[in-house]
């Protein structure tokens, strides 16, 4: 593995269902190296997106530790890792949320301008707009920037988000399902996007998925089942069963 | 920067956000509209008052007084510019003979003093009058036509027969002329076994209409004819000695201050009977009842205010619910809980904003051209601003910079503390579910 950018320890998680507590994540280790694609892959309820959002500081742990780059950041405060989460990690999701007031170029820049005043804004906004164009440019939408959400297809819809993700420059993107909601051949095209940018940028990806197919592109599987990590290898050992674990 | 962004997107990507907008305009525009006319209306009153009053007027003082006295005594204080003794009496007027002539129905001014036969008759000392209150422009206001033939001695007695000066309303609705005559019937208060009983004069006095007086006071010309000081007194008979003398003061010198020490002086000379009331002081009831109705009126408009404040409530409470899922996603770019409340609350500040700055403009065009407009309405015969009830012959309006700049500021701040509810709402949503949401 190369060197360690994220890492997660005995991580658990539980919520409450009424007077009920579900435990969702029982201890969970998993680390993401610099540069790296895991796949996380299993069943629904496996812990799969909790674990997703716990890693990328949308929510705290009840126990165990998270560390960015050897830095503990789960017991950082709320405005702490909202920077955190701006400055290095990218979102992707399966539903794309993209706002629907703004054009696929806006909603490229809204990415750059999270901890930017107006005075900065109105210094920078050429060079703003010029590099949010210029991600548009590489995923395939220089012809749809002006076009909002609503005019765009599914596929379109996801590479705007994901030149929204990579316009902070992170070191780790978080991608839930991220061709869940695309055809085939649109979830390929994603796909391919995703790990030439991976490859070209040298950004992380942790990607949450059901499809085996695409985990084996990764080059790591990490798979969950209730609430655990069974197995965490590389993806070229990988049996070509569909998504079950290996036997223990 | 994503604040405004966002803010500007969501606000202007809503039309119901132009219900708040409408509303605090709505509510700035009669905060200023109806004030200014309050103010103005106050203003002119107060002007038409301070012209027909006298700066002061001294009551109270004993019969005999000579006024070459008080013009000493008075005429100490530096204040003063001039004294007019004044003879006032009430009477019925009635034309010495039926009018001829047809009548024009009662419309605006006239309807003032359409039928009542009653008038203070206001016995003056013409010189006096002349140099120090406002008759000589009161008599140069009149039309051309009625003014009297010499304006320097307006009530010299026609072919022997006592003068009077009358409004040209009145003079119209009792069909009169230069020279014609007049009757007024009066009466009087005696004393009989310890009781006071009204008894009226059985022989009118008889005038002769020598011109017409004008001032700016509608309600002041209909009630009052101007006769000659001591031929009023003389045909009054016994004691009937100026009862009031108006005290004309110097430009710029504080009326109040300078009543206080001609009453000092007085009471010193004639006993605490005496009584020094600035024109502000003998109309007090009348501008203090149009004050408090001003207030009140401010304080009823408010409430205009605290709903309109509701509906940009109601309103940002619903874009935040519909945008929900927008915070999610804000969220997870790294808006911090500050950032995602500071976009709705400036939705709620841009509401206010706009709609203050279209409540200021509009409410000061509304000020400046009701006049125009109400002239306008008064072709369907709908009258916003009736003469007859508050006689003045155009809409008055005082636009008060401290109070507009009070009413915008207030409007921005209610807003933005009522919008800071929905957006605290916002920034406290678990961004998970606000993700999930549907």
């Amino acid at each position: 593995m190369t060197t360690p950018l994220l890492e997660a320890r005995s991580i658990t998680k539980s919520f409450q269902l009424g007077r009920t507590e579900i435990p969702v994540l029982r201890g969970v280790d998993l680390t993401i190296g610099r540069g790296e694609t895991v796949a996380l892959l299993g069943t629904s309820g496996a812990g799969k997106s909790t674990l997703l959002h716990l890693l990328g500081l949308l929510d705290r742990p009840n126990d165990g530790s998270i560390s960015f780059d050897d830095q503990r950041v789960d017991d950082l405060s709320t405005k702490e890792r909202a920077r955190l989460r701006h400055r290095r990690i990218g979102f992707v999701f399966q539903f794309y949320h993209l706002i629907p007031e703004l054009d696929a170029l806006r909603n490229v820049q809204l990415g750059a301008l999270m901890d930017v005043g107006l005075w900065e804004w109105l210094g920078n906004r050429g060079a703003i707009k010029a590099r949010a164009a210029a991600l548009l440019e590489e995923v395939g939408l220089t012809d749809r920037a002006r076009h909002r959400p609503a005019e765009l297809s599914g596929g379109e819809r996801q590479r705007v988000a994901i030149a929204r993700a990579l316009i902070a420059e992170p070191e780790l993107i978080l991608a839930d399902e991220p061709t869940g909601n695309l055809d085939s051949e649109t979830a390929e095209g994603i796909l391919d996007l995703l790990f030439r940018i991976n490859r070209e940028r040298g950004i992380a990806f942790l990607l949450v998925t059901h499809d085996p197919a695409l985990a084996r592109r990764c080059d790591r599987i990490v798979r969950m089942r209730d609430g655990r990590v069974v197995d965490d290898g590389l993806a070229t050992t990988a049996p070509a069963t569909e998504g079950a674990a290996p036997p223990a | 920067m994503y604040r405004l962004l966002l803010a500007t997107r969501y606000l202007f990507s809503r039309p119901i956000n132009l219900l708040g907008v409408l509303g605090i305009a709505l509510g700035v525009w009669a905060l200023i509209v109806v004030p200014s006319i309050f103010t103005g209306y106050l203003r002119e009153v107060g002007k038409h008052l301070q012209s027909t009053t006298a700066d002061a007027t001294i009551r109270g003082l004993p019969g005999g007084v000579p006024i070459e006295t008080l013009d000493e005594l008075c005429g100490a204080d530096p204040a003063v510019a001039g004294l007019a003794p004044r003879l006032l009496w009430q009477g019925l007027l009635h034309p010495a003979a039926p009018p001829s002539r047809s009548r024009p129905p009662a419309r605006g001014l006239d309807e003032l003093t359409s039928e009542s036969p009653l008038v203070s008759l206001l016995g003056i000392d013409t010189t006096r009058e002349l140099h120090f209150t406002g008759l000589g422009g009161w008599l140069r206001a009149a039309p051309a036509e009625l003014q009297p033939k010499d304006l320097d001695d307006p009530l010299r007695p026609i072919d022997g027969e006592p003068a009077a000066l009358l409004s040209p309303q009145r003079m119209a609705r009792d069909g009169l002329r230069l020279g014609d005559r007049i009757a007024v019937t009066i009466g009087r208060l005696d004393r009989e076994d310890g009781e006071e009983v009204f008894h009226l004069d059985e022989k009118p006095l008889h005038f002769r209409v020598a011109g017409a007086f004008e001032s700016s006071f509608a309600a002041f010309d209909g009630l009052h004819v101007f006769v000659d000081l001591e031929t009023l007194a003389a045909r009054l008979g016994g004691d009937s000695s100026p009862n009031e003398v108006a005290v004309q003061m110097q430009h710029g010198v504080d009326t109040a201050q300078a009543a206080e020490r001609l009453e000092r002086i007085l009471q010193a000379e004639y006993g605490r009977r005496v009584r020094v009331a600035t024109w502000s002081e003998a109309n007090r009831l009348q501008l203090g009842s149009i004050d408090h109705q001003r207030g009140l009126m401010k304080l009823v408009l408010f409430v205009i205010m605290v709903v309109a404040g509701f509906v940009v409530y109601a309103t940002l409470s619903m874009m935040v619910t519909e945008k929900t899922r927008d915070i999610g996603i804000l969220t997870a770019m790294g808006a911090d809980v500050g950032g995602v409340a500071t976009v709705f609350v400036a939705c709620g500040a841009a509401v206010a904003v706009i709609g203050a700055v279209v409540g200021v403009v509009g409410g000061c065009l509304s000020a400046v051209y009701l006049d125009d407009f109400n002239t306008f309405l008064r072709r369907f015969d709908i009258d916003l601003f009736p003469v007859r009830v508050y006689n003045l012959r155009r809409v008055p309006y005082d636009l008060d910079p401290l109070w507009i700049a009070q009413v915008s500021g207030i409007s921005v701040l209610v807003t933005v503390a009522v919008a800071a509810i929905p957006a605290w709402r916002a920034a406290r949503q678990d961004p998970l579910d606000a993700l999930r949401h549907e």
